[in-house]
């Protein structure tokens, strides 16, 4: 579905929720039970009322997720995105504290590491560290990671990869791995072609 | 001549407007901007890990009078409402971290004291004057700020605590 369609459907869900939300705002309240009485069933008005409900949350939620993807393709187009990732490898050889990413000479991230957000990587998680645009054409990135290395001491350690950004998206990974037989921990940048 | 006067009092009543004091921005009623900063004890702590319980974040600055003196009475806070689910945060804006850091070991406050080098935060949070304390809710939305600290002024906070705690 190209974009100009994604926006007309998206008017549309608009314009069939506002009366349905109006309706219920219309809605009277229930009737008052009589003392003594025996608490009645729900009336089938009730639950139809809940399930029109429940249908309108699920329409909200999807009507977000649409608009959540169409931002993205607004701001970051296919043609000219740079998406970076980074994932972990390591047990005892590095402790991730923060990532700052370099493209052309100019930082476009700096992330600090909470210990939760490490131990997230460390179990097998990949964080889109980066999203931008970038014109075609050769670029250069150079990614700094900082952390505590082989026994407890500080560690900074730096990747560069050139690249050819072309038409279309561009994704990258970072991948932090252990380097078992020289006790030290490995930086690379891949390029998923 | 008309002409002349009735130019003159539309730039006069501009004038006017615009020395008049406009309200200060604010952020509350707005979703807490997130941020990450390292801590005096070298640990990072992101502000959205505390979705789900009460925040108290107090920007403060070493060389401010009233910055100094309301840290002894967030830590009274913090001591009390700790066990309740409230969260207070120190964020010092100092440029020179090394003196700020050196404070705030003396300080010996019980509460996380974290260190803002960059604008970034200050920007986001519409910093002006310092002390600013905000109080986030468990949803992530600031729910009250204020400026500056007097003596006693610390009642005035823990009436919101108890009300967002509450919720």
């Amino acid at each position: 579905m190209n974009l100009k369609h994604r926006i007309v459907s998206i008017m549309v869900c608009g314009a069939l929720l506002s009366p349905a939300w109006m309706a219920m705002g219309q809605t009277a309240p229930p009737a008052a039970d009589a003392p003594g009485a025996d608490a009645p069933a729900p009336p089938a008005g009730l639950k139809t009322l809940d399930q029109e409900v429940q249908g309108l949350k699920k329409d909200v939620v999807d009507l977000n997720k649409d608009l959540f993807v169409l931002q993205e393709e607004l701001l970051f187009p296919a043609n000219t995105q740079v998406a970076l990732y980074i994932s972990m490898d390591v047990g005892a050889f590095f402790a991730l504290d923060s990532v700052t990413v370099k493209i052309d000479n100019k930082e476009v991230k700096n992330y600090l590491y909470t210990a939760r957000e490490a131990d997230a990587l460390l179990k097998g998680g990949v964080q889109q560290i980066y999203l931008g645009n970038l014109k075609v054409g050769r670029h250069e990135l150079v990614a700094f990671f900082t952390g505590k290395g082989p026994v407890e001491r500080d560690y900074k350690r730096g990747a560069t990869i050139n690249f050819d950004k072309g038409v279309g998206a561009k994704y990258l990974e970072l991948k932090i791995t252990d380097r078992v037989p020289k006790h030290q921990p490995e930086f690379m940048i891949k390029d998923w072609e | 001549m008309r002409n002349t006067l009735l130019v003159g009092g539309l730039v006069l009543s501009a004038a006017l407007a615009a020395s008049s004091p406009a309200a200060a921005p604010t952020m509350v009623g707005k979703e807490a901007p997130d941020f990450a900063l390292r801590g005096l004890d070298g640990r990072n702590l992101r502000l959205s890990e505390f979705r789900g319980q009460v925040v108290l974040v107090n920007f403060w600055s070493r060389s401010d009078g009233d910055s100094r003196q309301q840290m002894p009475a967030l830590d009274r806070i913090n001591i009390t409402y700790q066990r309740a689910g409230l969260v207070v945060l120190g964020v010092s804006v100092d440029d020179d971290l090394r003196r700020s850091k050196e404070f705030a070991a003396a300080m010996g406050v019980s509460y996380p004291i974290l260190f803002d080098t960059g604008t970034k935060i200050g920007r986001d949070y519409l910093l002006q004057k310092m002390p600013m304390t905000i109080l986030v809710d468990r949803s992530g939305i600031v729910r009250y700020s204020a400026v500056g600290f007097k003596s006693g002024g610390e009642r005035v906070y823990l009436d919101q605590i108890r009300e967002l705690l509450r919720e």
